[in-house]
């Protein structure tokens, strides 16, 4: 009897599923898959994944909050769009699977923390210019864990940044912040409140 | 032809290029643009992360309301990043009144409102449909005869909507080409995601990713790769001398915008407006060794 309650709750345990519709941003999409794992087969990086889309949306149904919130696969996003254009359940797979990461971050979890630093740092940028000052979020993505961890990064990055610099691809001033800034950080701060995405 | 240029962040500083050549481009087919005055950053592949659903919405809707409220054009968005994000929201918008109506509450702080009224339009939609290839044909004075050019679609320029090309055989890009005279390259990756906004930080797999469609060209006997996406040029271009020395390849494939090979065609300056001292791997040789 015990055994078949466990065996109950884990092939169906709605908690989290309900969780994920209700707080993630595209996560009521999910509710319209129907596992035929076309999303698996076209994503672009699909030999890299544990899971691939299809079984992290199994999972949520699952009730395995911490595979999901803890998976590098809703991470590995390369926003390509093709898993979205092919599904034939209309299911918003890549939108969702953004929704997860951005929820998976607020609820502490880092799947993939390169990633996570590297869009904390472009998401801080907008927010405080407004626009996207590309070697500011490069530096502050190479130098995020202190000096010392960032000479390595920096080094191995520099060719490539010296290639933009001779090629005159990069901004030499510091980006100046777009001219409503101000109403522009009360937008952001209003919207991050009224959507959804999780509760910090 | 009036237009809304939205040219976003990365055509000010690492896809600079992009931005020199459509301009001059643009003047030739008797396009015009003008800059929505004060616009913010599209939020791109990567805005996810830090902002939830309606923060990205937001960025996107600040920009079409201050273009409604600067004038009645169709945005035309080089980039593909900012093309795919303003069009999503601009139609989410427009499908959906309830929610216009949540985002122009929140606009309202910057006292802003947007109706609902514009267009987004991709650069090579205005290309193809509004100028047209008759006369883009019309104004190349050196074709690029010989010239074998591979046009590498990616992904965001036509996915997901499928609004001027086919979203899984694209052949929008290849008929440009043909117009400016190139002799155009089949292959099988045109569509193969480079590793876009997360090529940064999983430079591993993106490394992959580049190998993988630069192969495919070279061995369709490519010369030279066209595109029309920035993250797609930085990527194939900027990372291709790591990708040698990471996987022992050994790919030597100039990566350049549409509008720099429309540049050429046109017989405009190759650096004033084709914008090819931009570019690291050399293009000129491929492109102007005839001339």
């Amino acid at each position: 009897m015990e055994k078949n309650e466990a065996v109950k709750k884990k092939a169906y345990d709605p908690t989290f599923a309900n969780e994920v519709f209700k707080n993630v941003d595209s996560g009521e999409g999910i509710k319209t898959c129907m596992q035929c794992g076309v999303c698996a087969m076209s994503c672009p990086l699909k030999e890299h994944m544990e899971y691939s889309p299809r079984r992290i949306f199994a999972l949520v149904r699952m009730g395995e909050r911490d595979k999901v919130l803890g998976s590098r696969d809703i991470m590995l996003c390369t926003s390509c769009y093709t898993c979205k254009v092919r599904c034939p359940r209309k299911v918003p797979v890549m939108d969702a699977m953004h929704g997860l990461a951005h929820y998976a971050l607020v609820q502490g979890y880092v799947p993939r923390k390169e990633t996570a630093v590297f869009g904390r740092k472009f998401w801080d940028c907008v927010y405080k210019l407004g626009k996207i000052d590309e070697k500011a979020v490069a530096q502050n993505f190479m130098l995020a864990d202190g000096m010392v961890a960032g000479i390595p990064k920096a080094m191995e990055n520099m060719p490539m940044g010296l290639a933009m610099l001779f090629h005159h691809r990069m901004k030499l001033l510091p980006e100046k912040p777009i001219k409503e800034i101000k109403a522009f950080r009360k937008m952001l701060d209003l919207a991050e409140e009224l959507g959804k995405g999780g509760d910090k | 032809m009036e237009y809304f240029l939205y040219w976003g962040c990365a055509l000010e500083a690492g896809d600079k290029h992009y931005l020199v050549s459509i301009e001059p481009v643009a003047e030739v087919l008797g396009i015009h643009f003008r800059e929505i005055e004060d616009w913010n950053c599209c939020g791109a592949s990567i805005g996810y992360i830090g902002g939830n659903e309606l923060s990205g919405e937001i960025l996107a809707a600040r920009n079409l309301a201050l273009a409604e409220s600067q004038g009645h054009f169709d945005i035309v968005a080089p980039c593909s990043s900012c093309y795919v994000v303003l069009n999503k929201v601009n139609r989410e918008l427009q499908a959906n009144p309830a929610h216009l109506a949540k985002v122009n509450s929140i606009l309202a702080v910057g006292n802003l409102n947007y109706k609902g009224s514009l267009k987004v339009r991709h650069i090579q939609d205005v290309l193809i449909n509004d100028v047209g290839v008759d006369k883009i044909k019309a104004a190349v004075k050196h074709p690029l005869t010989g010239v074998k050019v591979a046009g590498y679609v990616g992904c965001q320029t036509v996915r997901p909507y499928g609004e001027y090309d086919s979203v899984e055989k694209p052949v929008v890009m290849d008929k440009l080409l043909e117009a400016l005279g190139a002799e155009v390259v089949q292959f099988d990756s045109k569509m193969v995601c480079c590793g876009s906004g997360i090529f940064f930080t999983e430079q591993a797999l993106g490394f992959q990713q580049v190998d993988k469609i630069l192969t495919d060209i070279e061995k369709n006997g490519g010369q030279i790769v066209s595109t029309a996406c920035p993250m797609c040029q930085m990527n194939l271009e900027v990372y291709q001398k790591k990708v040698n020395e990471a996987l022992g390849s050994n790919h030597c494939l100039p990566i350049v915008f549409i509008t720099q090979l429309m540049a050429v065609a046109f017989g405009l300056h190759p650096n004033k407006a084709a914008a090819l001292n931009h570019n690291i791997i050399p293009a000129a040789p491929v492109l102007l060794g005839g001339h």
